[in-house]
């Protein structure tokens, strides 16, 4: 299976659950799929997990789901036992193993040999744990996932190669600030705060 | 650290707003880690390793927290394309407790190094940053670096030197 097929499959499972997806084709493959204000597309490799940690522990009531990929979680191993000792019950931390850095033209990654990161996440304390290697199995994983209140490993065993999407036309900038004023509605918070010129203090007020 | 003043950070940190803090301890940080660690108006996440933290601290500032990572200068310096790529390239700010290792006052040989290279890196990723050694100077500037934090939308950082640290 493709991660662009696996991402088709649950896409219509969304509504207002928080995403955060990892660099590489996968934020490119999720905006085609679903343009929401609640996608946080990372621009680096490796916290794509611990970003969506920051959220789930932030927000408690919000679902929220990571979109990792094999060679960023190997560079943040230890990330999984901090979410295993955190244990957000409102997070779904999803890898799609395609066991190389696709991204950086393919070279092979640990899980091309003999890491299993499933087993890694067992052994850091996750206990919802799933390996897909079908679409369905995958559709219906996440599905599980999605519907419980716990926190969930997922790991999808995909083949290399990108969904024929155009590039998201989305900064990191604006990126963030669409993703900041869609949480501020959403939960009416105020999180940009925003002052008021000091000159504004002497201009006489209006009679 | 004694730990009044672990007791002194921990209560400016609250009354500059801080209400979610990851951390990754050390010798000098063990009284202010487990004081974190037993407040109950701060969320403390321990980590593993620092840069795990600033994404952490990122989300949860995305989330509406206002969040602080305390850790050593050699966690900063392992931390910088976090720094760079999560927080200051999208504009995400994160208010950082650096313990000093290494500067005045160092005793161990071995930090010399990781020492003197803090406030060039610091200064090079154009970090504004306040050395801290007096227990009077602690609230004012946690609470001033934290203002600038959320204003300019970018890290800042306390540097707290020997003296605060012993």
């Amino acid at each position: 299976m493709k991660r662009y097929d696996c991402l088709r499959a649950i896409a219509p499972q969304f509504g207002e659950e928080l995403v955060v997806t990892n660099i590489g084709a996968v934020r490119h493959e999720w905006q085609a799929l679903r343009p929401h204000p609640g996608n946080y597309h990372l621009q680096n490799l490796g916290l794509t997990s611990s970003m969506a940690l920051g959220l789930a522990l932030a927000l408690p009531h919000r679902k929220i789901i990571a979109f990792d990929g094999d060679g960023s979680l190997l560079l943040n191993l230890g990330a999984l036992a901090t979410m295993a000792n955190q244990h957000p019950k409102n997070l779904i931390h999803v890898v799609f193993d395609n066991e190389c850095y696709e991204s950086s033209r393919g070279a092979p990654t640990a899980t091309a040999g003999q890491a299993d990161l499933a087993a890694i996440a067992r052994g850091a304390g996750f206990a919802n744990v799933i390996t897909t290697k079908t679409i369905d199995e995958f559709e219906q994983g996440f599905s599980r996932a999605l519907k419980s209140n716990d926190l969930y490993f997922i790991l999808a065993k995909v083949e290399a190669g990108a969904g024929d999407v155009p590039a998201a036309a989305l900064d990191s900038q604006e990126n963030k600030y669409i993703f900041v004023r869609y949480i501020e509605k959403s939960e009416n918070l105020r999180i940009l705060t925003s002052t008021l010129s000091r000159a504004s203090d002497s201009v006489p007020k209006s009679k | 650290m004694k730990r009044e003043v672990a007791a002194e950070i921990v209560d400016s940190l609250k009354e500059a707003g801080i209400d979610f803090v990851a951390t990754l301890t050390e010798a000098n940080l063990h009284d202010l880690v487990m004081a974190l660690g037993e407040d109950t108006d701060i969320h403390h996440v321990p980590v593993t390793r620092e840069e795990e933290g600033i994404g952490i601290c990122a989300g949860a500032y995305l989330g509406g927290k206002n969040p602080a990572m305390v850790m050593m200068n050699a966690g900063f310096l392992l931390s910088a394309n976090a720094l760079a790529t999560v927080c200051i390239h999208p504009g995400i700010p994160v208010l950082m407790l650096i313990g000093h290792s290494g500067g005045v006052g160092e005793e161990n040989a071995g930090h010399a190094t990781v020492g003197s290279l803090t406030e060039p890196v610091l200064q090079a990723m154009h970090i504004v940053y306040e050395k801290v050694g007096r227990f009077d100077d602690i609230r004012p500037t946690i609470r001033d670096s934290q203002i600038l934090a959320r204003s300019s939308r970018r890290p800042t950082a306390i540097v707290l030197n020997k003296q605060a640290l012993r």
